[in-house]
C-alpha cells in the first residue's frame, strides 16, 4: 500500500465546487423541462373546500395546476418515507405548509407568481401547536424501526429510592431546522422506455428509489425502473435521508404534464416540508453513592409527534449505555401536535445525551468530585445495550474513551481549573469551563461497490453512496488507490446513481463502516484479477510469478524480491483486450463512537454576553481514513452543538401553528465570530471488530457532547445552571 | 413574485414625477430589502424606479453639519474619516448592521424605509396589522421576543430594525424629501410614527416622496458618542437592544447627553425625560439607575420580551459608564 489511508489528504472534488464544475441535482439541464412550484396549506388542520385556480391558469406560461382532484392516488410507502400520509390525495390538512395544490409553467418565475394567485378555501379547525399545552396527554408510542420507546435493566426505581445522592432534573430543547445550503430539489423525467429518472437532492439514491418504486406501485402506468441521480450534495444532515412528499408529487405532475418537471423547494418551505429535530423534555433522575458511582438512571423523554404517527426520533443511547450502571429505565414518550413529522437532524441523539451530561455536571457538583473523575468513575468497557435478541454484555472492539478523556483534558489544561463556580475571573468577565463525553451510534447498510480497470490502466469506482459534503469522493478513492496501488488521481470515483451498485445512504454515520469494506474488497479483487492476468500472460514480464509474489504500487506490478521484473495495469489489461471489471462487498456491523469535549465560555455577567473561546476534543474512531476530512467533521460538529446552545430555534406561532421564522435571518445559526478555532485530538488506532479498515462511523459523534458542556461551562462560571437552549442572553442576566 | 416595470430615473424630480404618475410603484435603491420583501409577498409593486443614478451619493461635512446623500452606502459612510471622527456613534451602529456585502449594496434612504424584521410580518400567510390592517396582531399573544416594550398598543408592537435610525435619532438629525409638492425637511423625532390604529403608517413620508439627504448637526456632543448593540449572534444579526448615545461631561457632571434605544420601541426610542434627568448632574451609578427606571416606567413587556425591560436598563449603564469613564 502506497498509505495514502490515514494521511491528511485534499478533497479530490474541492476544485470542481469551488468552480462550479461540480454539478449537483438542481444543476441538471433537462431539455424541455417545465418548472414546479407548490402552493403550500395556510391552515394547519382541517380541510380544502375550494381550489380556484383561475388566476393562475390565466398567468402567462402556466401550464396546469394540479390539486388533489387530479392527482393519481398512490401508496405510502414504508420507512424511510417520512410521513404517515401522502398530500393532495385527499382534501385533508395534517399541518401548516402542507402541499395543497402543484403548479407547472415555463418558467419558475411564472410558476411562483401563479402559485400566489391560486386562491384555497378551507374548513379550519383549531391546531394544537404547543407542546406545553398538552403534555398531559403524553402517551408511549409503539415501537418505531424495531426500536421499543421503554427499555432498561435493572430496577431503576428501587435503586432510586435508595440510592445515597439524587439528582432530580428536566431539561428542554426547542424544534430546530437542518437549514442545508441547497435546498432540495427533484427534476422528474419519464423517458420513452418506462424510466422514471429523478435528479435529487438525496441523501440515499437507493431508499429514494425504494419509496418511488413503492408510491407508484399500485397507479395504473407504474414506471418500469426507476433511477435516482445525485452527485453532489449541498449539505443534507438528515434533511435529505429521507424521502419526502414534494419528491412523489413532482414524479406525478411531471406524468401529468407529459414533460420533465424540475422543482426546487423555497427556503420558507423547507421549514414544513423535510422534517426537523422535535421539541424535546428529558426528567432525568440520577441515583448514585457518595463515591460517584451511578446506581441508577430513569429517563422519561417526551416529544413532539403527530396526530398521525408516533416516531421517536432522538434516541436515549447514551443513557442506555454509554455508562456503568446496573439499573435504567427509559421512557420516550410522545405528544400529538398538528405540525409536520420530525425527523433525524444531525447527531440526533444529542438531544437526549445534552441531559445527561448536564445531570451528570450537576451529580459532580453535589458530590464534590470533578465531572471527568465521575466519568472515569462510571466507565464501561462492555456494550450493555438491550438488543433485539435480549440483554447482550459484550466487549467493544476497543473503546479508548478514557484515552480521549486524558488526551482531552492535558491539552486544555483542565488540571488548573478552580471547580468552585464563579471564582475564575478575567477583568469583567466571568470564565468557565466545562466538559461532556461525546458519543453517537453508527449504522451499517449492506453495500456493494464495482471497480473497472480500462485500457488505460486508470481506475474506475461506482457505488450508489453518496458525497453530502462530508468527503466520500475522497476517502473511497485514497482507499481504492492504496488497495490498487494506484496514484489518487488515477482513479475516478462515481457515486450518487442507482445505476451503480447498491449502497449505503449517507445517514446515521454509515458511510464510511458500510461502503469502505466494499470498496477495498473490490479494489483487492480488481488487483488480484489484474495479476492473475499478468502472471498467465506469456508476453508479460511478470509470466509466471505466483500471483501472491506480485505486489502493486504506483500503477506499477512488481514480482516481489525482483523488482526489474515490471508490468503495469495498463499494459495487462490493454494486452488483455477488454476492461477488468469486479465487485466487492464486505458486511460490517454498526456501533457506538466516543470522545470527549472540553470548553471555555466568557460571561459578560452585566450584559449577559457571552462567547465560547475555546474548545479542545479527542475522539477514539478506531482508525483515521482521512485526518483533514475526520477534523472538519469536528468542526463542523462542535459549531453545530453552538448553534443548538446558543441560538437555534423555530419558533411555531401557538394560535396558527405556522412557522413564524422560516428563513436564515430569523433562524439563527452560528457565524464565524461565534466559533473558536478548534484542537481536535483522535486517538487512531484500528478497532478490531470493524471491517472498514479498523475505522468507526464518526459523522454524527463530534458536537454530541457540545451543548451540555457549554452549559456546564456556564454554570462554572456563574453558579447558573440553564436547563433549557437556547442559552440566550436573556438568561444570562 | 410578480412581473414589475422598471425605469432607471435620471434626476430627483424626474424620479418624484414618475412615482406620482405610476401607482403601485416603489423606488429602489440597494434592493436589499425591497426584493425580499417583495419575494416573501409581503408588498407588491408594478414598477420600480430605480434611484442609484440619482446624483445623491455624495457625503458632505459642511460648516455646522453633516450631509448623508440618500443613495450613499452604508459602507461608504461608516468608513468616511469624517464620520468616523466627528461622529463615532454612526460609523459603529453602521458596521454593526448587516454584512459586509449588504451594507456595500444597501443605501442610507434604503435603511432608514427598512421594515420590521416581525416574522408575522414578513410570511404572507400569517395575519398582521401592519401588513393587512384588521388581520389582527399574532405577535402579541405569540412569539415577541423581538418586539417593543415602548411604544406599542393593541395593533402592532414590532420594532423598527435600522441601526442607523437609532444613531440619527440621538443625533438629532433631519431627513430631506422632495416629492409633487416641493421639497420639505422632517425633524427625524417626527419622521418614525408610532403605530397607534395605523401600523401601516411607518413614517411622515407622504405618497411619492423621495429621500433625499440626512442632515445631521456637526456638534462637539457627536464626538463623545457611541453605540452599543446587543444580540443573540456575534454579528449579523439585529439588536435585541441597542443603544446610541452621545455624553459631554464637565468635570465629574454632565454637561449634555443624547440617549436613544434599538430593539425596545415601536420607533428609534428617543426619551427627553431620561436626558433631562440626567443633565446637569453628577453621572453616578445612583444617577444612571434613577435614568434607566424612568426609561422602562410605561414600558408593557410580554411574556418574550420582558427580560428587555432588565436588559435596556444595563446596557444604558454600560455605555454611559465607558463614555463617563466610570471604568
Ligand atoms: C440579512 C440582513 C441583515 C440585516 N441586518 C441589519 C442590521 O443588523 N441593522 C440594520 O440597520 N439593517 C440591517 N439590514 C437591513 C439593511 O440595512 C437594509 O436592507 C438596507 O439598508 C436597505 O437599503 P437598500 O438600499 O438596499 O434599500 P432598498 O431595498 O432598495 O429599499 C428599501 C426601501 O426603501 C425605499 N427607498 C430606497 N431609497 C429611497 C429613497 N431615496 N427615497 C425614498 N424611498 C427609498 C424603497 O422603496 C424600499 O421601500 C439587514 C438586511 C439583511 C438582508
Ligand atoms: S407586531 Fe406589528 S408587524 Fe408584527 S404581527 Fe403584530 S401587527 Fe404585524
Amino acid at each position: 500500500m502506497s498509505g495514502l489511508v490515514g494521511q491528511d489528504v485534499a478533497r479530490v472534488d474541492g476544485r470542481a465546487k469551488v468552480t462550479g464544475a461540480a454539478r449537483y441535482a438542481a444543476d441538471q439541464e433537462v431539455p424541455g423541462a417545465l418548472h414546479g412550484f407548490l402552493v403550500m396549506s395556510t391552515i394547519a388542520r382541517g380541510e380544502v373546500l375550494e381550489i380556484d385556480a383561475r388566476a393562475a391558469l390565466a398567468h402567462p406560461g402556466v401550464v396546469a395546476v394540479y390539486t388533489h382532484r387530479d392527482m393519481p392516488r398512490l401508496r405510502v410507502p414504508d420507512f424511510p418515507y417520512n410521513r404517515p400520509f401522502i398530500p393532495m390525495q385527499d382534501a385533508r390538512v395534517h399541518h401548516s405548509g402542507q402541499p395543497v395544490a402543484y403548479v407547472v409553467a415555463q418558467t419558475l418565475e411564472q410558476a411562483q407568481e401563479a402559485a400566489n394567485l391560486v386562491r384555497v378555501r378551507y374548513r379550519a379547525e383549531d391546531p394544537v401547536a404547543r407542546m406545553a399545552d398538552v403534555l398531559d396527554q403524553a402517551f408511549l408510542p409503539e415501537k418505531f424501526r424495531d426500536r421499543n420507546n421503554e427499555d432498561g435493566r435493572g430496577d431503576a426505581a428501587a435503586a432510586l429510592e435508595q440510592a445515597e445522592v439524587r439528582i432530580d432534573r428536566t431539561y428542554a430543547s426547542p424544534m430546530q431546522h437542518h437549514n442545508p445550503i441547497e435546498p432540495h430539489t427533484t427534476t422528474a423525467v419519464w423517458e420513452e422506455d418506462g424510466t422514471l429518472t429523478l435528479y435529487e437532492s438525496a441523501q440515499g439514491v437507493v431508499f429514494t428509489r425504494g419509496m418511488v418504486t413503492q408510491a407508484f406501485a399500485g397507479t395504473d402506468r407504474p414506471p418500469a425502473n426507476v433511477r435516482v441521480v445525485s452527485p453532489y450534495l449541498g449539505g443534507g444532515f438528515g434533511a435529505k435521508g429521507p424521502t419526502y412528499p414534494h419528491t412523489l408529487l413532482t414524479a406525478a405532475a411531471a406524468r401529468l404534464a407529459g414533460r420533465p418537471v424540475k422543482l426546487v423547494l423555497s427556503r420558507a418551505q423547507m421549514y414544513t416540508s423535510n422534517g426537523h429535530r422535535a421539541e424535546y423534555r428529558h426528567h432525568l433522575r440520577l441515583g448514585a453513592t457518595r463515591q460517584g458511582r451511578l446506581t441508577a438512571i430513569d429517563a422519561t423523554s417526551t416529544a413532539q409527534v403527530t396526530r398521525l404517527d408516533g416516531r421517536i426520533y432522538n434516541s436515549s443511547d447514551s443513557t442506555l449505555h454509554l455508562y456503568s450502571c446496573p439499573n435504567v429505565h427509559v421512557r420516550q414518550l410522545g405528544v400529538r401536535l398538528d405540525l409536520p413529522t420530525s425527523s433525524y437532524m444531525r447527531s440526533p441523539e444529542t438531544t437526549s445525551h445534552f441531559g445527561l451530561e448536564t445531570a451528570l455536571d450537576e451529580l459532580s457538583h453535589e458530590l464534590g468530585i470533578d465531572p471527568v473523575e465521575l466519568r472515569i468513575r462510571n466507565h464501561t468497557e462492555v456494550v450493555q445495550a438491550t438488543e433485539a435478541n435480549g440483554r447482550t454484555e459484550r466487549p467493544y472492539g476497543g473503546k479508548h474513551l478514557l484515552e480521549c478523556y486524558r488526551a482531552a483534558a492535558e491539552a486544555f489544561g483542565w488540571a488548573r481549573r478552580d471547580p468552585r463556580p464563579g471564582r475564575t475571573r478575567d477583568g469583567d468577565e466571568y470564565v468557565g469551563w466545562g466538559m461532556a463525553t461525546e458519543t453517537h451510534t453508527y449504522g451499517h447498510i449492506p453495500s456493494e461497490a464495482r471497480l473497472t480497470i480500462g485500457l488505460d490502466g486508470r481506475a474506475t469506482l461506482r457505488t450508489a453512496t453518496q458525497e453530502i459534503g462530508t468527503g466520500t469522493y475522497t476517502v473511497l478513492g485514497q482507499v481504492a488507490a492504496d488497495e490498487l496501488g494506484l496514484p489518487i488521481g488515477h482513479v475516478t470515483t462515481l457515486l450518487g446513481d442507482t445505476a451503480y451498485p447498491a449502497a449505503s445512504i449517507s445517514a446515521g454515520s454509515s458511510t464510511v463502516p458500510s461502503v469502505v469494506g466494499p470498496v477495498s474488497e473490490a479494489a483487492k479483487n480488481a488487483r488480484a484479477a489484474v495479476i492473475a492476468l499478468a502472471v498467465a500472460d506469456p508476453r508479460s514480464p511478470l509470466h509466471g510469478v505466483p500471483a501472491g509474489e506480485v505486489v502493486a504500487e504506483g500503477g506499477r506490478l512488481f514480482a516481489r524480491g525482483d523488482r526489474d521484473r515490471t508490468d503495469t495495469y495498463r499494459d495487462v489489461v490493454a494486452r488483455h483486450g477488454s476492461p477488468v471489471e469486479v465487485t466487492g462487498r464486505r458486511p460490517n456491523t454498526a456501533g457506538h463512537t466516543f470522545g470527549a469535549v472540553f470548553l471555555e465560555v466568557r460571561i459578560q455577567p452585566r450584559l449577559g454576553r457571552l462567547r465560547v473561546t475555546r474548545v479542545v476534543t479527542a475522539h477514539d474512531l478506531g482508525r483515521v481514513l482521512n485526518r483533514r476530512t475526520a477534523r472538519g467533521q469536528v468542526i463542523g460538529g462542535v459549531t453545530w452543538g453552538i448553534g443548538f446552545a446558543l441560538m437555534e430555534h423555530t419558533m411555531v406561532d401557538p394560535g396558527t401553528a405556522r412557522v413564524v421564522n422560516p428563513n436564515l435571518s430569523t433562524y439563527l445559526v452560528p457565524v464565524c465570530a461565534d466559533t473558536p478555532s478548534v484542537e481536535a485530538l483522535f486517538v487512531d488506532r484500528p478497532i478490531s471488530d470493524s471491517q472498514a479498515l479498523g475505522a468507526r462511523g464518526f459523522g454524527e459523534t463530534p458536537g454530541t457532547g457540545v451543548p451540555a458542556a457549554i452549559g456546564n461551562a456556564i454554570f462554572h462560571a456563574t453558579g447558573r445552571r440553564l436547563r433549557e437552549v437556547p442559552f440566550t442572553q436573556d438568561k444570562l442576566l | 413574485m410578480r412581473s414589475f416595470g422598471y425605469t432607471i430615473a435620471d434626476s430627483p424630480a424626474e424620479a418624484v414625477r414618475i412615482a406620482a404618475s405610476t401607482p403601485g410603484s416603489a423606488f429602489v435603491a440597494g434592493g436589499t430589502e425591497l426584493l425580499n420583501l417583495m419575494r416573501d409577498g409581503a408588498q407588491a409593486h408594478d414598477h420600480l424606479i430605480d434611484v442609484n443614478h440619482l446624483d445623491l451619493g455624495g457625503i458632505a461635512a459642511g460648516p455646522g453639519r453633516l450631509r448623508l446623500g440618500a443613495s450613499a452606502r452604508m459602507r461608504q459612510v461608516a468608513e468616511h474619516a469624517t464620520v468616523r471622527r466627528e461622529f463615532p456613534v454612526l460609523s459603529e451602529a453602521l458596521l454593526a448592521s448587516a454584512s459586509p456585502q449588504i451594507r456595500n449594496m444597501a443605501s442610507i434612504g434604503g435603511n432608514l424605509l427598512q421594515r420590521t424584521r416581525c416574522g408575522y410580518f414578513r410570511d404572507a400567510g400569517s395575519p398582521c396589522d401592519k401588513r393587512t390592517p384588521g388581520s389582527g396582531c399574532p405577535a402579541i399573544a405569540g412569539h415577541n421576543r423581538g418586539h417593543a416594550i415602548l411604544g406599542g398598543g393593541d395593533r402592532c408592537i414590532a420594532t423598527h430594525p435600522s441601526d442607523l435610525a437609532v444613531a440619527l435619532t440621538a443625533l438629532d438629525a433631519t431627513v430631506h424629501l422632495l416629492g409633487p409638492e416641493g421639497a420639505r425637511a422632517v425633524p427625524i423625532a417626527e419622521f418614525y410614527l408610532l403605530p397607534g390604529a395605523t401600523p401601516e403608517r411607518e413614517t411622515a413620508m407622504r405618497p411619492g416622496e423621495l429621500i433625499t439627504w440626512v442632515d445631521v448637526p456637526r456638534t462637539t456632543l457627536a464626538g463623545r458618542s457611541r453605540y452599543l448593540k446587543l444580540r443573540d449572534r456575534a454579528t449579523f444579526e439585529f439588536a435585541v437592544v441597542s443603544v446610541a448615545a452621545a455624553l459631554r461631561m464637565r468635570g465629574r457632571v454632565v454637561r449634555d447627553v443624547r440617549l436613544a434605544f434599538g430593539g425596545v420601541g415601536t420607533r428609534p426610542w428617543r426619551d427627553a425625560g431620561v436626558e433631562a434627568a440626567l443633565r446637569g448632574r453628577p453621572l453616578t451609578r445612583q444617577a444612571i439607575a434613577e435614568a434607566g427606571r424612568l426609561l422602562v416606567r410605561d414600558a408593557a413587556p410580554r411574556e418574550g420580551n420582558r427580560f428587555k425591560v432588565e436588559l435596556v436598563q444595563r446596557a444604558l449603564a454600560s455605555i454611559l459608564d465607558d463614555l463617563g469613564g466610570l471604568r
